[in-house]
């Protein structure tokens, strides 16, 4: 037998090694049952039943079973990251691998905007305008205002003309903060490189703006305190594209020393004097600290606002970071996440007579699918 | 269940293969056929039934026709149940919805639609049922007597769902004996991981290019873009349906059978016949055989010449799947087969050889597109784009974009498309020495990490369908 045979049997043998090595694995290993990294419960071994292999129900959970607890499957899936990156791929899974360390989510065309301008559109016709202030402000997201970090040919969608049609449509008066964002481009950093969110100074940026458009006073930066909770926040993104050297985020957040804040969770009852819960920081979602994560409603009471004001805040996870800046000038903020709550923002206000302001605050990346934007009205 | 899959590769396959091989010969079949049962049902546990009454009803006939059939007239009957059964149960489960949706165009009519789900593979086993009782009838092979053995034959895992359509009279001899030699099964080894390699690594990352350029507006589709998807698509079908005959043949050997290849680098034709002999082969011989020739093939003159060829190609389309676009689609290469026969094929020989690449990858790509947009409206709308007459601009950045972005992939397709790969191994295989031995030694080295590379992309997979799976 020649070399060139001998070297083949030997390939041979490895090959069959790795499936045969891993099969071992795969099934005689420890199972965990909840992947951190993907944010979700991995698949359960499913119970045989004579009902369930013939509607092919049990096939299918075998088959997700084994798919969810392959060996090393972190592992593997970094390797395919860093195969198509070392291979010249700029953009995963909707992501693009964009300059100075930046992921960025990619902007799809939008297919709702009619559905959505309607919504608002009825919401903002049923509140009473004599009595409220109402404000749209759409946010643009990195993929907009980094346009100059993304790599080479990308194609940019353009969120802002989206945002002027919406804001058109519905004609709620608008709150554009793309231009504060521009302006503080060279000054920090507007959004996490590892998340899909605007860091806390993205959201100072969007809180000037709306102060600047309600002719409000804002509080200058400097006046808060910044205090930096983490340096290994691995955000949505990072989940996305797997790329485990990639860097992680810091995230910083700000309090004034003058407020005095009651923060009530309605749906769970718990009631809080921070508008921060650090207990996230041992977890993956780090951006979950913003708010305490998901609520229905949000109850927010400043003792030392001295205004009369109350805000209602309709808002996706974008409003999170900015709320510690808003809380200055409201004496309560009502945060809805209308995704949840089911009894109709516009009824609330007809009950709620002390309302004087609504902002309805949704970043432009998510806007189009966002659930909750049915729940407005 | 597809071959390039987590529970394929790495519970069903080695269980299979480790107790194919423990056990004596005379278990193997029997092995065999409980593994292509649970392969079957593991996608589909309620068509079984369907799968067990066609080949019940092909071997009874066969079984009849050998007792009962030295006179041809009855012969013919047996033929005739069996063949009348098998496209009867196809007609019905692939094509009643087909026919309802035409009557009610046609007609304006309002009958409901049956929202069948297609039995998997019912295109391929009925052809292969088939072609034992016409061969039969023909005197070519002689009956099975045991009705598990034709099972077995027909339910064979490797190429149960998507082919290659192997003929009774090919394995016939290996279902009764064969042997499991080393050698072969390293070589059908091999050959499944380049058909996995293939599937995995290109099929399915040029399928997302494809997915992402059709989905795009109207209005962001530049001409080039247009292009860039359809020749994506076409590369993707090609490595998709060639991977699974890969997988399908590695494995018949890795099991002791010989299945005859199934394409022969198709997208290299230098003409539309020369494509339709590279391109899934078991089925243009299928139709060849059992369609075509009996027919009178080109003998009895022009006309019943061009009538045979518009009824093998309007079938050869039908068969892909039931809807228009499919029936257009071989009526398209019929029409082009046709003209090349009479009209342009002698002057076409005339021409220089990468012209007449040009010339049948021009065709075969702007074909692909028929092919891949169910549609009527969408596939107007594609096509317009296509040739610009949405009056949208040649070319974008955009299409450079996606060049970049999946420039990895359509290298490695377009370069695989062509037999570089037997070029260079017959060029190491006259290496003598150690500079052989080292190129060899990388080249499996290469291989390992392709190994793992295709199992990185399966774990991550989400975009993981098996085109030919549904036909």
């Amino acid at each position: 037998m020649s070399t060139q045979d001998k070297i083949r049997k030997i390939a041979v043998i490895i090959y069959c090694g790795i499936i045969l090595g891993l099969t071992v694995l795969l099934l005689a290993f420890p199972k965990e049952e909840f992947s951190q990294n993907e944010n979700r419960y991995l698949a359960k071994f499913p119970e045989f039943s004579g009902e369930s292999y013939l509607s092919g129900e049990y096939m299918d959970s075998l088959s997700d079973w084994l798919s969810d607890h392959f060996p090393m499957r972190d592992w593997f899936m970094g390797c395919k990251t860093a195969f198509e990156i070392a291979t010249g791929k700029r953009e995963i899974d909707g992501v693009y691998i964009a300059k100075d360390d930046y992921l960025i989510e990619a902007y799809d065309t939008p297919v709702n905007t009619q559905r959505i301008c309607d919504t608002f559109r009825n919401f903002y016709e049923k509140t009473d305008q004599s009595k409220v202030d109402t404000r749209l402000m759409l946010i643009p997201t990195a993929v907009t205002i980094y346009q100059d970090k993304l790599p080479a040919l990308a194609p940019g969608e353009d969120q802002t003309a989206t945002a002027k049609g919406i804001y058109d449509k519905t004609g709620i008066p608008s709150i554009d903060c793309s231009g504060k964002l521009y302006e503080a481009v060279p000054f920090g950093q507007l959004y996490y490189r590892t998340d899909h969110h605007w860091t806390t100074f993205g959201a100072y940026q969007g809180y000037a703006a709306y102060c600047e458009a309600k002719g409000l006073r804002p509080v200058p930066l400097e006046d808060f305190s910044a205090q930096k909770v983490t340096e290994e926040f691995a955000g949505t993104l990072y989940s996305k594209v797997n790329d485990y050297h990639h860097v992680k985020d810091d995230i910083v957040v700000y309090t004034h020393p003058d407020d005095r804040l009651t923060v009530t969770y309605t749906d769970t009852g718990e009631v809080a004097d921070s508008l921060y819960n650090m207990e996230y920081l041992a977890e993956k979602d780090k951006y979950s600290l913003f708010l305490n994560n998901i609520h229905t409603l949000v109850e927010i009471e400043n003792a030392n606002a001295q205004v009369e004001d109350v805000l209602v805040l309709i808002k996706d996870s974008y409003a999170n970071s900015m709320v510690p800046f808003l809380v200055h000038h409201y004496r309560k903020i009502y945060v809805f996440d209308t995704r949840y709550y089911k009894q109709g923002v516009s009824d609330f206000l007809t009950e709620h007579d002390e309302v004087t302001d609504v902002l309805i605050l949704y970043n432009m990346n998510t806007l189009d699918n966002d659930s909750g934007i049915r729940g407005i009205y | 269940m597809v071959f390039s899959s987590i529970p394929f590769l790495f519970f069903f396959l080695p269980i299979c293969f480790i107790l194919y091989y423990a056990v004596p010969f005379s278990w193997k079949n029997g092995i065999l056929l409980l593994f292509s049962l649970i392969f079957y049902t593991w996608g589909e546990p309620r068509y079984i039934v369907l799968l067990l009454f066609a080949t019940g009803v092909d071997y009874i006939n066969g079984r009849l026709m050998e007792r009962y059939g030295a006179d041809k007239k009855i012969r013919t009957i047996f033929l005739c149940s069996s063949v009348i059964i098998n496209l009867s149960v196809l007609a019905f489960f692939k094509y009643a919805d087909f026919i309802i949706s035409t009557i009610n165009i046609v007609f304006g009519t309002q009958i409901k639609p049956l929202g069948l789900s297609l039995p998997i593979g019912i295109s391929f086993y009925t052809f292969q049922t088939m072609s034992y009782i016409i061969d039969l009838y023909r005197g070519t092979i002689r009956a099975e007597h045991s009705y598990l053995r034709y099972l077995t034959y027909v339910s064979m895992f490797p190429q149960l769902v998507a082919g290659p359509i192997v003929r009774f009279a090919d394995v016939q001899r290996e279902l009764h004996t064969r042997s499991t030699d080393r050698e072969e099964v390293r070589q059908g080894i091999l050959r499944f991981m380049m058909g996995l390699f293939k599937k995995v690594l290109i099929a399915n990352r040029v399928g997302a290019l494809w997915e992402e350029i059709s989905s795009l507006g109207a209005g962001q589709t530049s001409v080039a873009t247009a292009w860039l998807g359809a020749l994506s698509f076409t590369l993707q079908l090609y490595f998709d349906f060639s991977a699974y005959s890969d997988m399908a043949i590695g494995m018949g050997r890795m099991l002791g059978f010989h299945f005859h290849e199934n394409f022969n680098y198709p997208l290299t034709a230098v003409s539309v016949t020369d494509f339709w002999r590279r391109w899934h082969i078991s089925l243009s011989t299928w139709f060849r055989d059992y369609v075509y020739i009996p027919l009178g093939g080109n003998r009895r003159g022009v006309l019943r010449h061009l009538r045979n060829i518009a009824v093998v190609w309007f079938l050869t389309g039908l068969w892909h799947g039931a809807s228009w676009n499919f029936v257009l689609w071989g009526v398209y290469y019929g029409i082009l087969l046709a003209l090349e026969k009479y009209v342009w094929g002698s002057r076409l020989e005339k021409l220089p050889r990468w012209l007449r690449h040009a010339y049948a990858l021009f065709i075969i790509v702007f074909g692909f597109v028929i092919f891949a947009i169910t549609d009527a409206g969408k596939l107007g709308t594609y096509i317009g784009l296509m040739l610009g007459l949405a009056g949208n601009c040649p070319a974008d950045s955009r299409c450079l974009w996606y060049l970049y972005n999946y420039g990895m992939e359509l290298i490695s397709a377009c370069v695989l498309a062509c037999p570089v790969y037997l070029w260079i191994r017959r060029k190491v295989e006259q290496m003598k020495g150690g500079i052989g031995v080292a190129v060899v030694g990388i080249g499996y080295m290469m291989g390992a990490a392709l190994l793992l590379l295709s199992v990185a992309y399966l774990v991550n997979d989400t975009y993981n369908p098996f085109l030919y799976f549904r036909f």
